[in-house]
């Protein structure tokens, strides 16, 4: 017999020989957690409990025990651990704010808020979605790694943790592990110092789904890399899934291992893009529903085509407007809604420079300002110089000889071809194209 | 059982005792006092199944034995009588009580079917003295609320270190953490105990203990904690507390509260109080009150809007540091940390405006309490 029905025997002849108020008060959350030998363990919930079975029912529980099964001579109790009920709250909008560390799982570190119910799919990221669900289903066996990529504010973190989340749903036995790339680095520092390298590896290899965001930190971290390779490879074998992160594809990732980046290469890679004006709107709307208040379309359209490449600034501009309405007790209307928006759209971070388009291009290709700069004629500087050229001019417009002066001294015709040259191979390498939007991405989210 | 004891003594023993007998309907014997005389005390037990409560006094006991009968009723009528002997008596499940002029007789239920109030091992134990343990208890017990979504928020942290005593309590907006401070180590060798205890555990044992002198006897099991005060008169115990402890891991709070600020100040606290209070009749329904904070003003402007009712701003004068900052506060949040805080200068620190706020007395490191803002508007 099963623990479970052995229990289940004892469980319906009690019933029948105690009051039904003692049956609930005392047996309520009881089991059998194991038989060895002749002893029978009683799990209880408390010690109130455990007293009272010990020293009111004990006979009778191993009488009946006994009955059943002639070796069993002995029951114990043993308070266990209750069952830990999580339910995910609704997450009520009001703008009181949480402690952060409150909202989030410890052992998982994913925020219940984010899940697929209240992610908005659109065309732009029809593909990543569909591709996210596949694994939330299906973790390890559909794609392996899964790659999503795309700018600030367009929902990666958000998916990867609906990932997450949806897993916990479905599979409550996996073990989900959700990371910044950032923490893991701090995570190898730490255990090379206290000579706990050993720890460090098994607490990962033990992961069934471990979900790395922002992986292009890792660029330039070769002992964080070596060690993120050798995670993944012992998760990869077991058919353990993994996901990932970035805010450009693993071939735009700078000073990444060609082991590494061939093994991100090798699932799925998935990108999002802008969102078009159409589901600017619906997030718009779908945002206004879930805080239970509306506003004219005239009002959405105005703020989706003025907010086009993040999505958590058209959150922000819809906080501002409600805001405004539980204040004022009115909608605004298109012109105080205008007024009121002043300051998101044209903030002055928005404004690029020349300092900061070169500030942008070398952070991209993890470079220092000064190397851009400097009169080297190393490849893997001349590129960034040549992009950073074309950059201000196709942005501000400079003229050449500014460009030429900016960027190390170089003579206008330096700028000139620069600049040409990286319009020729625009023409025929995506891969470029995509490199240069990101950048600009950078340079106007500030 | 045949006993005789003063009615003084009695109704004392009542009042602790009754105030966690419940009306439980799953449980009738719940409702009850268990009364049992044995040697040369009289011994009152009641319980919910979470918190259990012994009381003993020194009794003349003619007979020893058993009953429970309901605590409102006995602990109603005892509080009537005048200030003279008792005589309690058993007779066929019913107590009869005898005083002057008073013949009274309470249907009981057997004392074999009351709960057995859980034992905890008496190896492990901790010393306190019992008032400051109290008052330190008191000022964050408030915090915590109950939820079933996060049982461990919803009790009281307790960490025993090696020369202090820490507790804390949060309910995810705001978090109120006291420091005691030990005048010798803890006995608790290279180890460290904590635990959770449930809020009515904290809340009953301050209403129990609080204003009695001497000390306070603490013992640990995994699951129970038993808090212990003893007889004046002889060394027994004079009141028991027993409580489950709450499972699970409490959040690394100390993580929430901030080593630096960005501004701060110092202000008086009657007048903040009483200046947060005039704005509070004017904030909305989210309980918003906007501060204005300029360190070349050399105060802070505390304003407040209803859409309905109208407007109001104040200014108070204080010692500013820092940054100029808006921010806004529900001002319940900060009137009950405020209303915590024992001295008369307090100093309020802030970390931008989506950053904790702390509160802390002026001269006293003991009390600290962080409260989030109200995203801007």
């Amino acid at each position: 017999m099963t623990n479970e029905e052995l229990w289940q025997a004892v469980l319906a002849q009690i019933q029948l020989n105690i009051s039904s108020a003692n049956f609930a008060t005392w047996f309520k959350n009881t089991k059998i957690i194991s038989q060895k030998n002749s002893q029978v363990i009683v799990s209880v919930p408390n010690s109130f409990v455990k007293e009272w079975l010990e020293q009111k029912y004990n006979k009778f529980i191993l009488k009946i025990l006994h009955s059943l099964n002639e070796q069993i001579k002995e029951v114990k109790y043993s308070i266990g651990k209750g069952e830990l009920k999580r339910t995910l709250l609704p997450v009520e909008e009001t703008n009181q704010l949480e402690f952060p560390e409150f909202k989030i799982d410890k052992e998982t570190n994913l925020n219940s808020r984010y899940t697929f119910e209240n992610f908005i799919v659109g065309p732009f990221n029809e593909l990543p979605q569909a591709a996210a669900w596949a694994v939330a289903k299906n973790p390890g066996f559909i794609y392996n790694p899964l790659f999503i990529y795309g700018g600030v504010g367009l929902g990666k973190t958000h998916l990867l943790q609906a990932i997450g989340n949806e897993i916990v749903k479905n599979f409550p036995e996996k073990r989900v592990r959700y990371i910044f790339s950032e923490k893991f680095t701090s995570g190898v520092v730490a255990s090379i110092r206290n000579q706990e390298m050993e720890r460090f590896k098994s607490k990962y290899r033990e992961i069934d789904v471990l979900i790395i965001d922002d992986v292009q930190f890792l660029a330039g971290k070769e002992k964080t890399q070596e060690e993120f390779f050798h995670t993944f490879n012992a998760l990869y074998e077991k058919n353990k899934q993994i996901v990932i992160s970035s805010d450009r594809p693993p071939k735009a990732i700078p000073a990444l291992t060609e082991r590494l980046r061939s093994r991100f290469e090798g699932g799925m890679i998935a990108d999002i893009s802008y969102p078009d004006f159409e589901t600017r709107v619906a997030i718009l709307k779908a945002k206004s529903r879930e805080k239970n208040i509306d506003f004219s379309d005239e009002i959405y359209n105005y703020i989706a085509s003025n907010i086009q490449k993040n999505i958590r600034e058209l959150e922000g501009a819809l906080n501002r407007l409600i805001v405004y309405q539980k204040l004022n007790n009115r909608s605004p209307d298109i012109e105080s809604a205008k007024s009121l928006l002043k300051n998101i759209l044209y903030s002055p971070k928005r404004v690029a420079t020349p300092k900061k388009i070169i500030q942008a291009v070398a952070e991209f290709y993890d470079l220092k300002e000064k190397d851009l700069i400097k009169n080297s004629r190393k490849r893997e500087i001349v590129r960034p110089r040549q992009i950073a050229m074309f950059l201000l001019r196709e942005i501000l417009n400079s003229s050449f000889p500014f460009i030429g002066k900016k960027l190390g001294k170089k003579d206008h015709t330096t700028a000139i071809h620069s600049c040409e040259k990286i319009q020729k191979e625009l023409e025929n390498n995506e891969n470029l194209e995509e490199e240069i939007n990101l950048i600009k991405q950078r340079i106007f989210s500030g | 059982m045949k006993l005789i004891i003063l009615q003084e003594k009695l109704k004392n023993g009542l009042n602790i005792v009754e105030r966690i007998t419940s009306k439980s309907l799953s449980l009738p014997i719940l409702n009850n006092v268990l009364i049992s005389a044995e040697k040369n005390f009289l011994k009152l037990t009641s319980t919910n199944l979470e918190i259990g409560i012994n009381w003993w006094s020194l009794a003349q006991i003619e007979k020893e034995e058993k009953i429970t009968v309901p605590a409102s009723i006995f602990s109603n009528f005892v509080s009537f009588l005048p200030n003279k002997k008792l005589v309690l008596e058993i007779k066929d499940k019913t107590l009869l009580i005898d005083c002057e002029n008073f013949k009274t007789q309470i249907k009981g239920i057997s004392a074999e079917d009351f709960p057995i109030i859980p034992e905890v091992p008496r190896e492990e134990f901790f010393e306190i003295e019992t008032s400051p343990f109290c008052q330190g208890l008191s000022q964050i017990v408030d915090i915590a609320v109950p939820s079933t979504a996060r049982p461990e928020i919803s009790g009281i942290y307790f960490s025993f270190q090696k020369n202090k005593i820490l507790m804390a309590a949060t309910d995810s907006f705001r978090l109120g953490e006291k420091s005691l401070f030990l005048e010798k180590e803890t006995p608790f060798k290279a180890k460290e105990i904590s635990f959770i205890l449930p809020q009515r555990a904290a809340k009953e044992i301050i209403n129990i203990f609080s204003g009695k002198n001497g000390k306070l006897k603490l013992y640990f099991s995994p699951h129970q904690v038993l808090f212990e005060s003893e007889l004046s008169e002889t060394p027994h115990p004079q009141i028991q507390l027993v409580s489950r402890l709450i499972e699970g891991e409490y959040p690394a709070y100390q993580e929430i509260i901030p080593k630096k600020y960005q501004t701060q100040i110092i202000l008086n606290k009657n007048d903040f109080i009483n200046q947060v209070k005039i704005a509070a009749l004017f904030s909305g329904k989210i309980n918003e009150v906007k501060f204005k904070i300029d360190p070349k003003r050399g105060g802070v402007e505390i304003l407040s809007q209803n859409p309905d009712l109208g407007k109001q701003q104040n200014y108070l004068r204080g010692e500013i540091k820092g940054e100029s900052l808006e921010i806004s506060f529900n001002h319940r949040f900060l009137i009950d940390g405020l209303n915590s805080i024992r001295s008369s200068e307090i100093i309020f620190e802030l970390n931008g405006e989506e950053g904790p706020g702390v509160l802390k007395p002026v001269g006293d490191s003991s009390y600290i309490y962080v409260v989030m803002p109200i995203k801007a508007s």
